[in-house]
């Protein structure tokens, strides 16, 4: 792989230091930073995913509250919507925006509640572009044989401070497959992103409630 | 011979052959469906059958057959696999790959009491899955349209043609004994029970978040079989600006 990067760890202290200390070439650090970001956030969002402490509503704001810092929503928001977002009215899509955010956190926190009793590893980086690296993971489970899942983290740069843009699972893009699910369902609805704002507003409340035991 | 599995893979091919449906929207083609209509109305007929019989069968397999004994069965069922997964390391040019599925097979076969355990992959040797779908994709051959098979789900011509492939030339298949059509039947019986018991939560996952669970299927798929041909390395290049 041309652009991986070995993984060398850095301490908080030096991550935070850096951009204070070093005048400007910051993308010869990037891909650490990238890896610092997740390695430092990941952790936090499984700890409160598995704090028995916390009420329902207090894990939900809780990872709510760090998702929004971590995450470019907008920015995922956009992409998501395809073809549509040129075509849609501004308000529907900052109505969008807002509902995506409300879906998003709810999603997520489904999808990473199932790992809570794994840990993560970052194993290295790979940098796409001068502001877009992908962190690679593996998530171990302890009481398994079976190789660790494969779980990737891109992370965008542009600002100077690291965000999640999408994530994937054993290669499996996360954006992309919601930007083909909203493309199809607007294509069924004549574009009407109030029609998907509505959805996703359901979805999300569904997805906050506990899931169907088997 | 596996005649009762390539009876059923013919019988899917010619329902399907016989489906009519309107012409494909512009939308359908920009996302290589053409045939969307029929793959939506398939995936609603596989709903319906997983719903009304394989999701209680998956049920009571869960109550009836503990954990270990799940796993055992699990373990024998890939262990059954393996030939056809050398086979087609070795037409894919992957030498290391196909050693590692030769001392699965000799290792897990006696070791492991006739696959029912994995002591290769104690051993460090874990397993890894190839089909004849991969190979035809690893020698350049596209995938074509997607493609709903009844009863299988997603798929697409080239991954279809290779599971048939895949079938015939299962060394499994070709032992002819007394009453084999009772192997042949309880096998596919078990391995789609396997399959669901495997992925019950993902799916249940899936239906639970997706604002339209057919495209998002669709999406996994592709997404998925392209990591499976790449066999996860390295990432791909090809991802959208944000």
């Amino acid at each position: 792989m041309p652009f991986s990067t070995p993984l060398k760890r850095r301490t908080l202290l030096s991550m935070l230091a850096a951009p204070l200390v070093l005048p400007a070439p910051a993308a010869a650090a990037a891909p650490n930073v990238a890896e610092s970001f997740v390695d430092e956030n990941i952790h936090k969002g499984l700890e409160i995913l598995r704090d028995k402490r916390l009420s329902t509503v207090q894990r939900r704001d809780q990872f709510e509250g760090l998702l929004l810092t971590l995450v470019d929503v907008r920015r995922i928001a956009l992409f998501t919507l395809g073809q549509y977002r040129r075509s849609a009215p501004q308000d529907d899509v900052e109505a969008f925006v807002n509902a995506f955010k409300n879906y998003a956190a709810a999603a997520y926190q489904s999808y990473f509640a199932k790992y809570t009793d794994q840990t993560l590893k970052v194993i290295g980086s790979t940098q796409r572009s001068p502001t877009d690296f992908i962190v690679q993971t593996n998530l171990v489970d302890p009481g398994s044989s079976q190789p660790p899942a494969e779980v990737d983290f891109r992370v965008r740069t542009d600002t100077g401070k690291p965000v999640l843009v999408d994530v994937a699972y054993q290669g499996i893009w996360l954006s992309l497959e919601q930007r083909d699910q909203f493309v199809a369902f607007l294509g069924q609805n004549n574009g009407d992103v109030r029609k998907l704002i509505a959805h996703l507003s359901d979805l999300a409340v569904n997805l906050s409630k506990p899931a169907p035991q088997q | 011979m596996g005649r009762l599995r390539i009876w059923l893979l013919a019988g899917l091919a010619a329902g399907l052959g016989g489906c009519a449906s309107a012409p494909p929207s512009a939308a359908a083609l920009a996302a290589n469906d053409p045939w969307e209509q029929t793959n939506r109305e398939t995936l609603k007929l596989n709903g319906k059958i997983d719903r009304y019989f394989v999701i209680p069968t998956v049920g009571l397999y869960f109550l009836v057959v503990p954990e270990a004994g799940r796993r055992g069965v699990h373990n024998f069922l890939g262990n059954l696999s393996l030939p056809t997964i050398f086979v087609n390391d070795m037409l894919q040019g992957e030498l290391s790959r196909a050693g590692k599925s030769m001392w699965r097979l000799v290792i897990n076969s006696t070791l492991g009491l006739g696959g029912f355990f994995d002591p290769a992959s104690k051993a460090g040797i874990p397993g890894h899955g190839e089909d004849f779908g991969q190979t035809l994709a690893v020698w350049g051959v596209g995938e074509g349209p997607y493609l709903v098979l009844p009863f299988l789900g997603p798929s697409n011509p080239r991954d279809a043609a290779g599971l048939a492939i895949d079938v015939a030339m299962d060394p499994t298949n070709q032992i002819h004994f007394k009453q084999h059509i009772w192997w042949d039947a309880g096998r596919i019986y078990f391995t789609l029970l396997d399959l669901r018991a495997q992925n019950y939560q993902t799916i249940q996952g899936i239906q639970r978040s997706s604002v339209d669970y057919y495209s998002s299927l669709r999406n996994l798929y592709r997404q998925m079989r392209a990591e499976q041909i790449r066999n996860g390395r390295p990432i791909r290049q090809d991802l959208p600006d944000f």
